[in-house]
């Protein structure tokens, strides 16, 4: 600091802003080993709300059942065909699929990659999510292709005087 | 009076460790596995004050 003065210009790397900062803007050692532990406790805060609703359902409380809800009637849905429709909340979309006679299945679509909704691919009989070409086997609901991993939760489905029911929302057979 | 960088190196661990039990954790949920999530919620927890005491026994160690 001293000796700068009568030597024109002094050996200074910044000649526009002559404030010396005394480098606080410097990230040292001290500095990012408090913001490694400052992101630990970012991490450990931000599970607790996915803690939270785990124990949550683990104590039975996830358990209630929904409403019966009807979905469509018998004759409006002709074989091979799809509906969508939301369960069990109004925002949940969900889709069935008429696979024969008897034999329907229903899955929430939203896509278990990214929740893109998944459609209904008729002459391809797969169920596609167009989002990133993840594609669903339409039997079980459990990925085929693409990037998910995990099967749709499928939807338990009853037909009662001719009219389609959602019941409740199947668990994962752990 | 080289500092050491030993802290550093454990800290940039328990990061790691805190980013790969994250996934885990979210995981299991949407598996519904919940005892699993639980599981990973705690190690994810127990994280934090490792990093502080990591922090603390470290930041004056010298090499
Ligand atoms: S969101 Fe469905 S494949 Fe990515």
């Amino acid at each position: 600091m001293s000796n700068k003065n009568n030597k024109i210009p002094f050996s200074e790397d910044n000649y526009t802003h002559n404030i010396n900062r005394l480098n606080e803007r410097k990230l040292d050692r001290r500095g990012f080993m408090k913001t490694l532990a400052g992101a630990a406790g970012v991490f450990a805060i931000s599970s607790i709300p996915w803690g939270a609703v785990a124990a949550k359902e683990l104590m039975g409380l996830g358990e209630k059942e929904y409403p019966h809800k009807k979905i469509a009637d018998v004759d409006e849905l002709p074989i091979g065909d799809a509906v969508e429709f939301k369960f069990p909340g109004a925002h949940d979309d969900a889709i069935l699929i008429r696979l024969s006679e008897n034999k329907y299945v229903a899955y929430q679509n939203a896509c278990t990659h990214l929740r893109c909704p998944v459609y209904w691919v008729k002459d391809q009989g797969e169920m596609i999510c167009p989002c990133h070409h993840g594609k669903f086997d339409v039997e079980t609901g459990s990925p085929t292709a693409g990037p998910p991993r995990r099967p749709l939760p499928e939807i338990e489905i009853k037909v009662k005087d001719s009219a389609i029911y959602a019941v409740k929302v199947k668990r994962y057979e752990a | 009076m080289k500092r050491s960088y030993i802290g550093i190196v454990i800290l940039c661990f328990i990061l790691f460790l805190n980013i790969i039990f994250t996934q885990s954790m979210v995981h299991q949920f949407f598996y519904e596995n919940y005892v699993n999530t639980l599981i990973f919620m705690g190690l994810n927890l127990l994280l934090f004050p490792t990093a502080v005491i990591a922090y603390k026994k470290t930041i004056d160690v010298l090499e």
